[in-house]
């Protein structure tokens, strides 16, 4: 079936910042890993999988409206000295991704392409409770300290 | 650990090419799908996967020696329009991979590491068998026609 106006565009747009978000959390995990925060390397595995998830549905959707899916662009991936870096680093993308998300939810109603909107609308679902996640753990490091929050990290 | 000189360097490059391939297999197992070869999608997703668990693997061994891992450069990406393109070009991809691969093992041996000489060897493994079953689809589709081994992978078996 052939796109819409415009929808295929920003659907390229959707799969580039979630494969982004894919490799944040794959680096993220295993820096995790690495450190001995294991709680936290399996909540990064969760997400990462959710995100490719994402990417396959797009990718699917992209062929579907017989466009060509673009897997070689990449967004920056930031990485960090510590897990406050990553969070703040994690929150940003995916405020970036709902927005994005939001932007092509708005167009797809405009276009009047409501089965493109559907996807987007539930995969927003996801990224508005990532955003989420990530506030709740940099308030509770304020309200607990970074140690105390730490030290809840080490065994899943 | 601190890593031996070159080591870093080496599996960065390993890792680069490694997400390159997670992409092109995933790419090309969804084209497969929309095409409505079942049997292919489920094999070349397969893939996918397997590459993403060395990447993984990569990337905490160099934080295990110390180094940061690069997960931000990608090669080109090579897609393929139709089924025997994607095999070639999955050929090429995993061909490359075998030659770093090689080229990481002899430099571990000399600079005397032989953990992470271990790992690539392993993963050396698996990409010879990828290189065969590829090669074995060349070679099918030579025997069979075009046509025949696309009918038998419209589904998947079990």
């Amino acid at each position: 079936m052939k796109a819409k106006e415009g929808v295929l565009d920003l659907l390229y747009k959707v799969v580039t910042l979630e494969l982004t978000a894919v490799h944040h959390y794959l680096l993220h995990a295993s820096m995790c890993d690495n450190w001995g925060y294991e709680r936290l390397q399996h909540e990064y595995h969760e997400r990462m999988t959710e995100e490719t998830t994402h990417v396959s549905k797009v990718i699917d959707h992209v062929l579907y409206l017989e466009g060509e899916p673009d897997v070689q662009k990449l967004g920056a991936v930031s990485s960090g000295q510590g897990v406050q870096d990553l969070f703040n680093a994690d929150l940003k993308l995916e405020q970036e991704d709902v927005k994005l998300l939001r932007e092509a939810i708005a167009h797809c109603a405009k276009v009047g392409d409501f089965t493109t909107r559907h996807l987007l609308e539930e995969m927003v679902v996801d990224s508005e409770e990532h955003v989420d996640w990530f506030e709740t753990q940099l308030r509770t490091i304020k309200q607990v300290g970074l140690e105390n929050y730490l030290g809840e990290q080490i065994k899943k | 650990m601190k890593a031996k000189e070159g080591v870093i360097n080496l599996l960065n490059k390993i890792l680069t090419a490694d997400l390159t391939a997670i992409n092109q297999y995933f790419v090309h197992g969804k084209m497969c799908e929309n095409w409505g070869y079942e049997r292919l999608h489920h094999t070349v997703r397969q893939r996918s996967f397997d590459e993403m668990k060395d990447a993984e693997e990569l990337i905490e061994h160099i934080l295990y020696l110390e180094g940061v891992p690069n997960v931000q450069r990608l090669n080109t990406v090579q897609v393929g329009e139709t089924v025997p393109e994607q095999l070639n070009l999955d050929l090429k991809a995993e061909q490359e991979m075998l030659a770093i691969l090689s080229e990481g093992v002899i430099h571990c041996a000399k600079v005397g590491d032989f953990t992470t000489r271990h790992m690539l060897e392993d993963m050396a493994k698996d990409v010879d068998a990828h290189i065969d079953w590829i090669e074995t689809q060349q070679e099918l589709i030579e025997q069979v026609g075009l046509e025949n081994y696309l009918s038998e992978q419209i589904r998947k078996e079990g």
